[in-house]
């Protein structure tokens, strides 16, 4: 513990996603990788990994899915009992199909979130994040990651499957559970993912009884791919998807955001007096938080840039470090909310791109924009007592907040 | 991203791929929001020719 001090040589061959100093300020590590004469790093570390940080490599590895397959995505190995366990075959498709299934499982989902589509979330997502605001205004200080972003997507997200709100706080923990302490704790990796088949399992039986017009469910129960009925296999499996991709990736970026514009007064007196510069300000600061690290598995062994890679080895695909590259972005380090040039690659590039970036947008400018037009004034009650979680997806976890 | 920094120029179809929307030649009002499209598109994937 503790890479904030630690030397070059040990950076980069020892790099710890899940270090302290790693989650809570991973810019100055990832910049000292980037910069340094070996900007593909390796580590012994949770398995070992490669970690590519330049904007151009990650982005042609992205684009080269035949050699840096998706067959694993999370940031450590599987562990066997989920893999191999009586629902072993429930994945998160398409983000870990490769071709040439990988096709009809994005087709399959891409009209949930196509910019039309989502559109009709606008006003619901303004209302729930107006009364979650009526809910803690009076007190004069709230949590803006627990009381506000942790509740946003996920409402969405239950609307969207068609699921009660008040699986809330169950959804919350058990993607909490496979994606942040089930990386470190298999046993409770493996509990919150059952918990999730299980419960979807139930859906799944209910819809087929009573299948409605309007949630994805039952849209997925009559999903036909090629000709052919989808199992329920797959259709657990896009379920899965919908807690672990569309939860809290966009939490933590509505959590990263608010945490920015606690202690930039300047940027939030410019979204005052400028509000055109909102869509280049929601893509900056998914450029500079951006929250999701993705992994791919080596399919045969091959060299990239100089670097001898095995088959089966794990590469840690680090957005946030290609996002502040100073070969493509200017200033990086610099948020600037009216960025013109932004090819940031905060939901990935290539086949596997986020396939739910539109919601994901619309999420994050709905829950800013409601915010600052309520609390247009507010601070971090004390910077040192925010915590941020990391690894997959980093964001702040508790982000106190007065106003 | 291309539909957002240039909607006059992309649009995206029924899945959400993105699709242009002029026919022919751009039209020289059009210039500046296309070559915003190209610089925030991270694939590389838009080129304007000349």
């Amino acid at each position: 513990m503790g890479m904030r001090n630690a030397s070059l040589d040990e950076i980069l061959n020892h790099y710890d996603i899940f270090d302290d100093d790693f989650v809570s300020d991973p810019f100055p590590l990832l910049d000292q990788i980037r910069e340094s004469g070996c900007p593909i790093a390796h580590s012994d570390q949770n398995g070992g990994s490669w970690m590519p940080t330049r904007h151009a490599h990650i982005v042609a590895m992205a684009q080269t899915p035949e050699i840096f397959t998706s067959r694993e995505v999370g940031v450590i190995e599987l562990s066997p009992e989920s893999r191999e366990g009586p629902y072993g075959g429930v994945r998160v498709p398409p983000i870990d199909s490769d071709p040439p299934e990988h096709h009809g499982h994005r087709r399959a989902i891409l009209p949930t979130f196509a910019p039309q589509a989502v559109a009709k979330y606008e006003s619901i997502t303004r209302d729930l994040c107006n009364r979650l605001i009526d809910g803690f205004i009076d007190n004069g200080t709230a949590d803006a990651a627990s009381d506000y972003a942790q509740r946003i997507p996920v409402r969405v997200i239950s609307m969207i499957l068609g699921v009660p709100f008040e699986m809330e706080d169950d959804f919350v923990d058990w993607v909490r559970g496979v994606l942040e302490t089930g990386l470190i704790d298999r046993e409770v990796g493996l509990q919150s993912r059952m918990k999730i088949i299980t419960f979807f399992m139930q859906q799944i039986e209910d819809r087929r009884a009573n299948p409605r017009d309007d949630d994805l469910i039952s849209d997925l129960l009559r999903l036909e791919i090629d000709g052919q009925p989808v199992d329920d296999i797959f259709v657990l499996g896009a379920c899965n998807l919908m807690l672990i991709a569309g939860i809290d990736t966009t939490w933590s970026a509505i959590g990263s955001s608010l945490w920015h514009l606690a202690h930039r007064a300047d940027h939030r007196h410019q979204l005052r007096d400028r509000p055109d510069i909102w869509p280049t300000a929601v893509e900056e600061l998914l450029r500079v938080y951006a929250p999701v690290t993705m992994a791919r598995i080596v399919a045969h062994d091959t060299e990239f840039e100089g670097c001898p890679m095995h088959a089966g080895d794990r590469i840690l695909m680090a957005f946030p470090a290609a996002n502040r590259d100073p070969r493509v972005f200017e200033s990086p380090d610099q948020v600037l909310l009216d960025r013109e040039n932004n090819r940031h690659v905060a939901f990935g590039a290539g086949i596997h791109r986020c396939a739910g970036s539109n919601l994901a947008r619309l999420e994050l400018r709905v829950a800013l924009q409601v915010w600052m037009e309520r609390i247009p004034e507010f601070e971090l009650i004390d910077p040192a007592d925010v915590t941020w979680k990391g690894g997959q997806v980093r964001g702040p976890r508790r982000c106190m907040v007065r106003f | 991203m291309c539909a957002i920094a240039a909607p006059e120029v992309f649009g995206s179809d029924e899945i959400g791929n993105a699709v242009v929307l002029v026919e022919g030649d751009l039209p020289r009002e059009l210039e500046a929001a296309a070559r915003r499209a190209e610089g925030n598109c991270p694939e590389r994937a838009i080129e304007i020719r000349e």
